[in-house]
Parts: C-alpha cells; structure tokens; sequence
C-alpha cells in the first residue's frame, strides 16, 4: 500500500528556493486545505465587494444575504420540509431503480438468450432522455413524491442495469471454471464468484448515480411541484428571488457532495483489495 | 500394472474456427496409473492442454473416449485439482480465504475449526506464513503459486492436473516450486498429468514424458524417466543420465518446434 508517501514533504530544505518551498507546502494534505480554504475565501470577498458595485446585486445576489436567505429557511422549518422531500424523491427512487437495475443485469447477463431479445428494446430505452417522461409521470402518479420516485427510478435503473450487466460479461471465466472444478453448485459460484466480482461496476454505477438521482428529483420538482429544493429554487426564480435560487443550488450541492463522499468511502471499504 | 486412472482411448478434439472444423488434437491414446507422474511436452498449440482440459471435463472430446478411473467423463470432474498457468485466486479474497475456498463448498462441509486447521497447516507446507491477510495483489508471483498449489492441495483430490503452473515464473524460483512440489505431492502420493514445454522440468520431475507432434498433437514418443526418487532438483540437471533424456527428448521435439514455428 503505497502513494501516500509523496505526502510527506521534508521542511528543512536549506538551499530551497522560496517558490520551491511553496510548492512543497501546497503539496502537504494541511497546505492543500489552507490554499482551497484561500481560494473559497477570495471568491466569497470578491462576489461580496463586487456585489452592488459592478457585479448587478439583482442577479447575483451577494454571500451575505444569501446566508441570512439560508438561514431564514431552517430558522422556519420550511428548509428541512423541503429538504425532506428532495431527499426522499431521490433516495427512494436511488433504491429502487439500483435494486432493479442490478437484478435486471444480472437477469440479461446470466441468461444471453434474454438479453439478445430484450437489447434493443433496452437500447432504445436507454438512448431516451428520461426528462421527457416527466410529463408522463406526473400525469400517471400526480404532482406529489411519487411522480418524482419514478423518474429518479427510471434514470438510476438504466445506469445500474448496464454497469452490471457489464460486469457479468467482463467476470473471468477462468474463476467460474476453477471453482466449477473445485465442487462448486452454481449457486456457490454465484455467491462466492460473481457477486464478489461484480461488486467494483456496482459501485461504481452507484457512485454516478447519486449525481443523476439529484438531477432527476430536482428536474422533477422543476417541472410539476408543491414542495422539495427545486421547487424553492422555481419559486424564488419567480419572485426574481435571486438570492433565494442561490441558497437553494447551494443546499444541492452540499447535499450531492455529501451523499457521493458517502458512496465513495463504502466503495472505499468494501474494494480494499483493489488497492 | 493396475487399471489406469487416466485413460485416453483414441481421443481427439476439434474447434470451431469461422465454420470449419480445425483438428486440436488427432485421435490420440494415453494411460496415466495411479500415483504415477506423467509429464506432457510439445510445441504450443499441440493439444496438451485440451488433453487435461478433456479430463477435468470441462468439454467432451470429439472423437473416442476419456476415462476417469474406468468412468467416462461426462461432467465436470470433481475428483482432480486443477491448475493453470494463470492463476485463479480470487483477487478479493486474502491467502487465507483464498486457500479456504474450496473447503467452504457445500460438498466438503466441515466445522470451521477443522477449515482453519487445515488451511493453516498447508499455509505453513508452501511457506506462506505471514502472509495470511494479504491480498493476491499484494503477493509476487512465486507467492502467488504458492497459493493455487495450496488451494489445489487443500482439499486432498488424489488427481493434480497442472497446465504449466510455473511457466510465468523466472528460472530459479521455477527449481525452487519444483522441490516444493516434489516434496508434497512427489514420492508417489499423488497421481500428476503435468503440461509444460519446458523438457528440463518434464525430465526433472516426471515417471514418465510424453512427446507431443505439433498440431494436430499426436503421441510421439513416451519415454520412462528412470532417475532415482527422491530427485534434488538443483542436482539432478548434472548427472549424465539427465544429459542423456534430455539429448534424446530434444531430438524428438525438436523437428516438431520447428514445425510449430514455420507454419
């Protein structure tokens, strides 16, 4: 387990030129915050110096009133409200469209027969822009969660699907056979084989799924809503709020950071062998 | 002699390329006996592999007969381990568990301790110790031969069909696998179908060697390896009797490497 190593950077350098010496604290973990932490800070400065003055504040607002924006929503309640039903949208439609995007792969690359008749159907679906079935979907389920779950569903089932289907084809046949040979029930190379080997394009279509969950509930919400952050962000666009659709892009990003982070650090531990 | 456990009668196999019927392996007669170890040499491409291939089951052949102490192979047989050049571990599983595998299968159930134990023992017997809990793609390679050998081994089949397992490794860590495995399957313990195109290591390990022709692979010449067991592997290349089976077999192989090579 290497690559950590160039982390670790001597500070006593005598003959280092200056610039060489800030390079090598750019490149310690602690120097690398502190320059994000600058670049963050300077942003923020400019944004809210130039707000007013020569950046126009009706459309872009400033830090500080975005803040007290912000702050307003979770002092009254409204933004865990909405937030919940962001969240919801996207974590039921998240688990629902992985849970049968992975079985409908494993279905398609265990039973080649299946999928040569069902590919391009599923082609066909996958090439199709899931936005255009927002309409469908609202008037089929209503305005309300439901509507949302599927579209999310729909978005997440198709990457999953295919991730795992391509790990069914790219699994080694020489693992199946040496465990065929050792005794092994199809069954027992299932659990033991396949599953295990699966497991990296799972992830790895769960971790780019987190992004598009979010796009699809708050695209949902943009469309046909009462509640959720795209819906405050619609609503604050309306009131030419600009502050208002800020604060809500704002809580997104936090939201899709963190969830990714999640995804990523349960990849992290579960592939350690992948170094 | 008793009845073989190994028989070939008149086996051949053919494979598929772009519609036509390419020849693999002419129709080809081989006895292996029990705990005998029989070496297969011959140019690539000349249906050594399909021979264990055919006995571990893994496809029929296309013509004549496999037998599998006296059976017929139909299925996959279960009663050899098999190894092969590439290794098989499974890359997220560590030595241990990797070794353990075969032992967690529903056909061998044991307790756990009794898996433990034996996975330790064979642990300690291919020089594995401390490294349990590292990954395949923590270990070098000679490591990683080490653990299919114990995986093979650990569940005690009293076939070992072995498809060059150490043609990837460098020439002295290639003698040193070779005493290893002399020393745990060797003496008559085990019976050994053991591919390779290296003719030292066949010499040097082997009952008996069988000559390959190139494709398609028929027998051409079966020699008895009459050097005195127990072998020091590191020795043995030196003594004239070697130097003799080995000018011998080369004669035979050579005209068909040739061959192998100009078509």
């Amino acid at each position: 387990m290497s690559g950590t190593t160039t982390d670790e950077v001597s500070m006593t350098g005598e003959s280092a030129a200056p610039g060489e010496t800030l390079c090598k604290l750019l490149l310690h973990p602690a120097g690398t915050n502190a320059a994000r932490a600058l670049v963050v800070i300077m942003m923020l400065a400019f944004w809210e110096f130039g707000s007013g003055r020569f950046l126009p504040h009706v459309w872009l607002s400033s830090p500080s009133v975005i803040g007290v924006k912000l702050w307003s929503w979770i002092a009254d309640g409204s933004l865990g409200m909405h937030l919940v039903a962001t969240l919801s949208a996207a974590g039921f439609g998240y688990a629902l469209g992985a849970l049968s995007g992975v079985a409908s792969g494993l279905v398609l690359g265990l039973l080649p027969r299946v999928e040569r008749v069902a590919s391009p159907f599923v082609v066909a679906l996958y090439a199709l822009p899931k936005v255009a079935l927002a309409p469908f979907f609202v008037i089929f389920l209503g305005i309300g969660l439901e509507s949302k779950v599927a579209l999310v569903a729909v978005t997440v089932y198709f990457l999953l699907l295919y991730n795992t289907l391509d790990g069914v084809r790219d699994l080694d046949r020489d693992l199946t056979d040496a465990f065929r040979l050792m005794g092994a029930t199809r069954s027992e190379v299932a659990r033991h084989v396949l599953l295990p080997g699966i497991q990296p394009w799972i992830y790895s279509g769960l971790r780019i799924a987190v992004r598009y969950a979010f796009t699809a509930a708050v695209l949902g919400e943009l469309i046909a809503s009462n509640q959720g952050i795209g819906y405050l962000i619609e609503s604050s666009a309306g009131h030419y709020n600009s502050s208002g659709v800020f604060a809500g892009v704002f809580v997104l990003v936090v939201c899709s950071v963190i969830s990714t982070e999640l995804i990523t650090r349960a990849e992290r531990a579960a592939l350690r062998w992948q170094r | 002699m008793t009845s073989p456990v190994i028989e070939l009668k008149n086996a051949s196999k053919d494979f598929e390329q772009g519609g036509r019927a390419i020849p693999a392996l002419a129709p080809t007669g081989l006895n292996v006996a029990n705990h005998e170890f029989v070496a297969l040499v011959g140019p690539s491409g000349c249906g050594k592999s399909t021979v264990l291939n055919m006995v571990a089951g893994l496809f029929p052949p296309s013509g004549g007969q496999v037998l599998y102490e006296g059976e017929l192979v139909a299925d996959l047989n279960r009663r050899v381990g098999y190894m092969t050049q590439k290794d098989t571990l499974l890359p997220w599983r560590t030595t241990a568990a990797n070794i353990a595998a075969p032992l967690e299968l529903a056909c061998r159930a044991m307790p756990r301790s009794e898996r433990d134990d034996r996975v330790a023992r064979m642990i300690e017997l291919v020089g594995l110790k401390g490294f349990e809990n590292h990954y395949p793609g923590e270990l070098s390679g000679g490591m990683r031969k080490r653990a299919a050998l114990a995986r093979m081994l650990v569940y005690d089949p009293d076939t070992l069909l072995m498809d060059e397992p150490f043609g990837a490794l460098d020439a002295q860590l290639k003698l040193v696998m070779h005493e290893e495995l002399q020393r745990i399957v060797g003496d008559g313990r085990k019976t050994v179908l053991f591919v390779t195109h290296d003719l030292g290591e066949a010499i040097a390990l082997a009952d008996r060697v069988v000559v390959f022709t190139s494709r398609p692979g028929r027998v051409k010449k079966v020699r008895e390896i009459e050097l005195e067991r127990p072998r020091n592997v590191y020795r043995v290349r030196f003594e004239t009797a070697f130097g003799d089976l080995h000018e011998e077999l080369w004669n035979e192989l050579k005209d068909e490497v040739r061959k192998g090579t100009d078509a």
